[in-house]
């Protein structure tokens, strides 16, 4: 049977635009956010080489005197035992990312899924269950957390892994749980229904996935947040337990400051520091671009 | 005569309202208050009444969207409300609905064909290859190009999201479509292409529409039997010519000459009904609209009107009114 | 009173300056009620904002014309002269009450801000003066209702307050954009039977901006016809509903559904959809969805030029005036 009299034209506008290419291009003209996009790129670059065994494999061993000045060799100069500080930041830039990421997806995916059945079964004990997690996880001051899992885990290297993921899911938790209560009123969920979706089925194809703008701006948050705090407990001595990071480099340098010597500290300071700031540019400038809200 | 394809019955839907310290169930809302109707295969049902009336309340109990608190719905005989989450499942085969919003019908991350091929998808009909070939089909009929497929609901028209979220409707071959306000969001110039697309559909595809809308010129055109809503009452039902040239209610008196005719010649009386519609969650005595009927007496705000049914030569009306219009 | 001409209104969009508004020329006589008619994204609404210098500015621009009140320009006006006019001489109501009223103050508090603003009342003066303007707008209790809060009343008294609030000040004109469009019908009819009976009681100018020409037929003397920020018509009510002289007011009146003697089978539909302003094509704007087409229709855009009945057309192939 031929279709209905009126085929209509397509809309004549701009030419096929993914809702991802649309937020691609509004993000190419953030200036601030290419460039924190940049960095992070060389950072990234930076991590995999050590990774990958390209450079700074040499970071535990003495190649140098103590103190040695900034030259040629040591471009940072070297430290108390005389290793090259410049290698040891390079190799913490692999840590950083290693943690930056297993806690940021992790913590994320935790936090999604918790948060989409709460908001989705708003009112009904799985929301009051995960509420109730939230607020007890929210009153137990982060370091304590972590002390009390790093002594129950007989000092793991993972210990300082799970309690970031386990505090950290709670803010994108609450993000997606509110997120859920708006878009479970809207028809396409009801349409869901109407088809004879069962809810989980609801809850992953048709609502997680509108809230990835959320989890992706989340996950940049929560990738910045796991390395400040690594600066900390390392520095407490329950972070980072074999290799180097830039908290474990800060911690050392302590002593050194004491006599005298920066180098360490500005190293390790710069470089996290740098880290820091673009990838908070490059997550502002990805808020913007997703902002649900333009894409209509 | 005919089965009816549904059937409801005494069908109840209450919202609780709470309020107060604690959040104590205080009142009930009566969003759909003890509805009755019949519905034949292939007819068209108008659902017409004004905000707050539980027509779109009512839309979706006959879906299990809301699950009603009391009644029956009889589809083909059998009474849904009594069916468990399978049967449900495969019950939603033959009950589809299409959305008043076409900006929030259509999920925004999923692309045409996606949502289209849903339905199949959830239960499990045809190859891959056959239900992809279904959907370009489907997409056809409600008059758009297969090349859409692949694109996402923003880059169309609220017009088109319309007719998308009608192929997904069509998915199934389903025997009733409960279509809620499906033209109300849309431009005065669409609204008659999505119009005459439903008709050509009913007529071609012979499926059942439940057709609710606040505007009552749509409803002449697209609907066979009205059903007039107040307070979450049906007040009057009938064949459309004999409910719009003498209707027998008065709050369908009032309905009609309320709407704004594009004559300016029509020196009509319009009758202005005084006060606003009455919150469900408090309603009068009586008779829901004794307070604003022009024709209310004593006896209106102490009993409800009982349904009285007329027969006119095979086409039953029904109404619930002491005083009812003459002929 | 008003005469608008040549107002054009760009804005600043992702796709880059768009015009909403394009050599729109029109006048209101005192006293006279008229609809501007269009569908949405027409630009009537931007005319309405721009009459009040109510265009949001950043994003819009009014890039030429004149509106003269009274032989005054509008647009030469700095924020301050715009302001003194603004609800004293002209006037707006919104589609959405809910959102026009502030949910957080009361309608006794909104009504009476307006009243000190322009006419120098004192608290008590204002108070009385707003209660009478409630009685006057058919709000039962006013006294009481003065102290109520917007999300206490229902949408049509919303409605009414908004209509009250705009009338305090005795305005020559009446903006009201959309102003029944978000109400049931039964409130609706009430609302524009009181706009009528209160432009009759203060003799004040309106314009009435909406989709609906129902709303039209009933409470309007003449309507202006806008498509894709144009006038594409303008005429007296009886013959625009009789003869419309341009095809996009026959396509629209003909395909709007209406209470009718007999069912039709198919309603008239106007073929095609509404162009992007963004992209828009050569020519009049309306060629390629018009069934009376020609090739000069795409050449060129059409001028705005008089006809019979103090009318105006913008059609180079106008359809023939009937006659009864």
């Amino acid at each position: 049977m031929a279709a209905a009299p009126e085929t209509i034209a397509l809309v004549a506008a701009p030419p096929h635009q993914g809702l991802w290419s649309k937020a691609f291009h509004k993000f190419c003209r953030d200036r601030a956010g290419l460039v924190g996009l940049w960095v992070v790129v060389l950072y990234a670059i930076v991590a995999l080489g050590v990774w990958l065994g390209l450079w700074a494999s040499d970071w535990a061993e003495v190649t140098g005197p103590k103190w040695g000045p900034v030259s040629a060799e040591h471009w940072f100069g070297t430290n108390l035992i005389g290793q090259d500080i410049f290698a040891r930041a390079l190799y913490s830039t692999r840590t950083a990312f290693e943690l930056g990421l297993v806690v940021a997806v992790l913590s994320t995916f935790v936090g999604a899924v918790l948060g989409a059945f709460a908001g989705f079964f708003s009112g009904g004990w799985i929301d009051e269950l995960v509420l109730w997690f939230m607020g007890v996880i929210d009153s137990i001051p982060f370091y304590l957390l972590v002390a009390a899992i790093a002594f129950s885990l007989g000092d793991s290297p993972y210990a300082m892994y799970i309690a970031m993921i386990a505090t950290f899911w709670v803010g994108t938790s609450r993000l997606v749980r509110g997120e859920v209560i708006k878009l479970k009123e809207l028809e396409f969920v009801e349409a869901a229904h109407a088809i004879g979706l069962s809810e989980v089925a609801i809850i992953f194809r048709h609502i997680l996935p509108n809230t990835f703008h959320i989890l992706l701006v989340q996950a940049t948050i929560t990738f910045v947040a796991a390395i400040k705090s690594e600066v900390i407990l390392s520095f407490l001595g329950i972070g980072i337990q074999d290799g180097m990071s830039w908290g474990l480099m800060i911690a050392e340098s302590t002593i050194e400051v004491l006599a005298g010597f920066f180098n360490n500290f500005i190293a390790a300071s710069l470089l996290m520091f740098g880290l820091v700031m673009a990838f908070n540019m490059f997550s502002d400038a990805l808020q913007d671009a997703l902002d649900p809200r333009s894409v209509r | 005569m005919t089965k009816p394809l549904l059937e409801v019955r005494n069908l109840v839907k209450h919202f609780p309202v709470r309020g107060g310290g604690f959040s104590v169930v205080r009142q009930q809302v009566k969003a759909v208050d003890d509805v009755s109707f019949t519905l034949l295969p292939g007819q068209t049902l108008g659902l017409v009444g004004e905000s707050g009336c539980g027509k779109s309340t009512l839309g979706r109990a006959l879906l299990r969207l809301q699950e009603p608190n009391s009644g029956q719905i009889f589809f083909e005989g059998r009474d849904i409300l009594q069916m468990n989450r399978a049967e449900l499942k495969a019950q939603r085969r033959d009950m589809q609905i299409i959305f008043q919003d076409p900006f929030a019908s259509l999920s925004p991350r999923r692309t045409v064909a996606q949502t289209v091929c849903e339905p199949l998808d959830v239960h499990g009909i045809g190859s891959p290859l056959e239900r992809r070939k279904r959907v370009e089909e489907l997409i056809e009929l409600v008059g758009l190009r297969a090349a859409v497929l692949n694109r996402y609901p923003h880059e169309f028209s609220g017009g088109q999201r319309q007719r998308i979220g009608i192929a997904r409707a069509l998915a199934l071959n389903p025997k009733l479509i409960v279509a809620d306000e499906p033209v109300s969001a849309l431009d005065v110039s669409v609204q008659s292409q999505v119009l005459n697309l439903i008709n050509d559909l009913q007529r071609q595809l012979g499926v059942s529409f439940i057709f609710i809308s606040h505007d009552l010129a749509v409803i002449q055109h697209i609907s066979d039997v009205v059903a007039v809503m107040y307070l979450g009452r049906i007040v009057e039902q009938a064949a459309v010519s004999s409910l719009y040239t003498s209707p027998k209610h008065p709050y369908t008196q009032a309905l009609l000459s309320a709407v704004p005719s594009p004559h300016p010649a029509s020196g009509a009386k319009r009758i202005i009904l005084p006060g606003d519609v009455p919150s469900p969650i408090s309603p009068p005595s009586g008779c829901a609209f004794h307070p604003r009927c022009p024709a209310a007496q004593a006896k209106c705000q102490i009993t409800e009107p009982q349904q009285t049914t007329l027969h006119n030569g095979g086409h039953q009306r029904h109404f619930a009114c002491h005083y009812p219009l003459g002929d | 009173m008003l005469e608008v001409r040549d107002l054009a209104v760009e804005f600043d969009t992702e796709h880059g300056r768009v015009r909403a508004v394009n050599n729109v020329s029109f006048s209101v006589n005192a006293g006279e009620v008229v609809g501007l008619v269009g569908e949405s994204g027409c630009g009537k609404t931007v005319t309405g904002l721009s009459l009040l210098g109510l265009v949001p500015s950043p994003p819009g621009k009014v890039v030429h014309g004149e509106i003269l009140l009274d032989g005054d320009d509008l647009l030469k006006l700095d924020e301050a002269g715009m302001r003194r006019i603004r609800g004293s001489e002209v006037s707006m109501i919104f589609q959405e009450p809910m959102t026009a009223l502030n949910p957080v103050l009361t309608v006794g508090y909104q009504m009476t801000e307006v009243l000190r603003l322009h006419k120098s009342l004192s608290q008590r003066q204002a108070r009385h003066a707003a209660i009478d303007m409630l009685g006057i707008v058919g709000i039962p209790a006013p006294s009481k209702r003065i102290d109520e809060y917007p999300h206490e009343m229902s949408g049509g008294m919303r409605q009414r307050v908004m209509i009250a609030m705009a009338l305090s000040c005795g305005p020559k004109l009446l903006i009201a954009d959309e102003p029944t469009t978000a109400l049931d019908v039964t409130t609706q009819a009430q609302v524009l039977d009181e706009i009528v009976r209160l432009q009759h009681q203060f003799e004040m100018a309106v314009i009435l901006i909406t989709h609906d020409l129902g709303v039209v037929a009933q409470t309007c003397q003449r309507a202006l016809v806008m498509y894709c920020g144009e006038l594409v018509e303008a005429a007296p009510i009886n013959s625009l509903f009789a003869s419309p002289l341009h095809p996009y007011t026959q396509g629209l009146i003909g395909s709007i559904p209406r209470i009718r003697e007999h069912k039709i089978e198919r309603l008239p539909v106007i073929e095609g959809m509404v162009p992007d302003i963004a992209a828009l094509p050569d020519g009049c704007h309306f060629a390629d969805r018009c069934n009376r087409v020609q090739a000069d229709c795409h050449e060129r855009s059409p001028v705005l030029t008089p006809s019979a009945d103090a009318g105006a057309v913008a059609c180079w192939h106008p359809l023939e005036p009937q006659h009864d």
